[in-house]
């Protein structure tokens, strides 16, 4: 059963891939550099009346915990990564690559990218798991 | 060039361009144009004590100069951008006019940030975050390589954190750019030659970005028609405003190419080299684009066919690596006819410290672009030692 995109429920299946996924128990093994933070953008034509945070707690290939959270919440985070539901969608399905988002402004980053890019198999490990959770999104029937 | 139907982009080049010798004197007008009435004049240290430069903008400005920050120093610092918006903020500037190289004209754009959103530039690191256009800017550069009057990129260092922050950001694109040839003529001739190959380095790293595309593409080729042509003249004899001029349009158009196209690994390995050893970034461009272009050429050499076109060679009947090599050994002909050294071990790379670097050179934003894909600090190492 598809799990709808963003929730509480989502964030959990992620949370589970992300932990399960031994492409990011290697690729994330460098990453000490503290929470990363997803923002999706609020969009009320879809029925998604505000900003949607995804509290991220990641360090050396664990996500040692996960939730959702307000987007003021999200911003306090080292790393804090936005986007319109459309961009996220488009990471979910590998055909947004990140970091390339963040560069053209598909997606917008807060924080150091030089970190992000020196970790950039972690970054591609995520996106990985992400497409491992079976996701309902909600433009879609 | 070929592109095939997943060709998808975003191209933006918001500045207006006024060119011409003696453009500089518009700066008045073009500081109205945006609106504005008090300028605060951005420029380096360097600049303002050996040339009459900033002083000469200054005057032209009269009253629409609200003052002079001179502060600016070669990798500069969080500090100097917090500092100069200060002083902007103290002497209700509405705008910014840098007048100088990449320093001058990126702690600008960061002075742009502060005014405009307050706090710290630390607290705007990052990608796209800004929400609205900054502080108007007109940008006035002196020297013909780094294009930063074009491009959406600031490169400032936190000192206390010894770390180079980046900030990207289509808000801080410069409003104006005055590309005037007769402010570069004091440039000496090693300096026109490291600032023109870093100009040629940008149009060469955009064409085999991974991100290229046609637009880019056709800055990119024309800049490197340019470079190739006068950068000798601009280099032999510094006072040829013609020379001068094409050098500043290629330098334009070759910022506006990698603003949107990205560079590589030449980036990638110039960044490491100079943060470590103080190599003149064009110098550091100047010296691995070479052997980055054989380096690539093993897998993408088809992407160097219209580069070696632009360079005058005839490519019919070539192969796509004989095209790459022609390449190649053009970049190797111009550096030498400009005087430039070659080699790294010449500007003081211990041969030890080469693996290092090629490890620390992977971390690098720029290495994702390249048009080879670069995941082994091994294959960095190879291009290292060909370049030592």
């Amino acid at each position: 059963m598809s799990i709808r995109f963003p929730s509480e429920e989502w964030v959990q299946a992620f949370f589970t891939a992300i932990n399960e996924s031994p492409e990011y128990k290697e690729g994330g093994k460098p990453w000490t550099h503290g929470v990363t933070a997803l923002v999706v953008n609020a969009q009320p034509e879809i029925g998604l009346p505000e900003d949607y945070g995804i509290w991220l707690d990641l360090h050396e290939g664990v996500c040692r915990e996960a939730h959702h959270c307000s987007s003021e919440e999200a911003q306090t985070a080292p790393f804090c990564i936005f986007g319109d539901y459309a961009r996220w969608k488009q990471v979910i399905h590998k055909e947004l690559e990140p970091v390339k988002g963040m560069m053209q402004g598909k997606l917008k980053l807060k924080g150091n990218l030089q970190i992000i890019v020196r970790n950039v198999k972690a970054a591609q490990a995520l996106v990985t798991c992400a497409t491992r959770v079976p996701t309902q999104f909600l433009d879609e029937p | 060039m070929t592109y095939d139907s997943s060709l998808s982009f975003i191209f933006m080049n918001t500045t207006r361009v006024v060119f011409g010798p003696g453009s500089s004197r518009d700066v008045r007008e073009e500081v109205r144009a945006l609106g504005c009435t008090r300028a605060l004049v951005v420029t380096d240290s360097v600049l303002a004590s050996r040339t009459d430069v900033p002083g000469r903008i200054e005057k032209t400005l009269g009253d629409a100069c609200a003052g002079v920050f001179s502060d600016v120093v070669p990798d500069s610092g969080v500090h100097i951008v917090d500092a100069g918006a200060a002083f902007a903020r103290e002497r209700g500037a509405d705008c910014i006019v840098s007048v100088g190289g990449g320093s001058a004209i990126d702690t600008a754009k960061g002075i742009a940030i502060v005014l405009k959103e307050g706090g710290s530039l630390r607290d705007y690191e990052g990608f796209q975050v800004l929400k609205r256009r900054q502080t108007p800017h007109v940008a006035i550069p002196t020297t013909a390589g780094t294009g930063s009057e074009v491009t959406y990129v600031a490169v400032i260092k936190d000192h206390e954190a010894h770390q180079k922050l980046l900030f990207g950001d289509y808000n801080i694109i410069p409003d104006t750019a005055l590309l005037d040839p007769e402010l570069t003529v004091g440039l000496p001739p090693h300096l026109t030659a490291a600032t023109g190959m870093d100009a040629m380095s940008h149009a060469v790293e955009a064409i085999h970005s991974q991100q290229n595309e046609p637009i880019a593409d056709g800055l990119a080729l024309h800049a490197i028609r340019l470079i190739a042509e006068f950068l000798p003249r601009a280099v032999a004899d510094g006072k040829d405003l013609v020379a001068r001029g094409q050098m500043l349009i290629a330098s334009n158009m070759a910022g506006a190419a990698f603003s949107n196209a990205q560079v590589g690994l030449v980036h990638a390995i110039a960044h490491t080299v100079g943060a470590r050893y103080g190599i003149h970034h064009g110098l550091a461009n100047s010296i691995v684009m070479p052997h980055v272009v054989r380096f690539n050429g093993g897998e993408v050499a088809a992407t160097y066919r219209p580069v070696a076109g632009a360079f005058g060679v005839g490519t019919e009947g070539l192969s796509d690596e004989a095209c790459a090599e022609a390449v190649a050994a053009r970049l190797s002909d111009l550096a030498a006819r400009t005087g430039l050294p070659q080699t790294l071990s010449s500007q003081g790379v211990p041969e030890d410290a080469l693996p290092e670097l090629a490890e620390a050179t992977l971390a690098d934003a720029s290495i994702i672009y390249n048009g080879r894909t670069v995941l082994d600090a091994e294959e960095v190492l190879g291009v290292y030692r060909a370049a030592f």
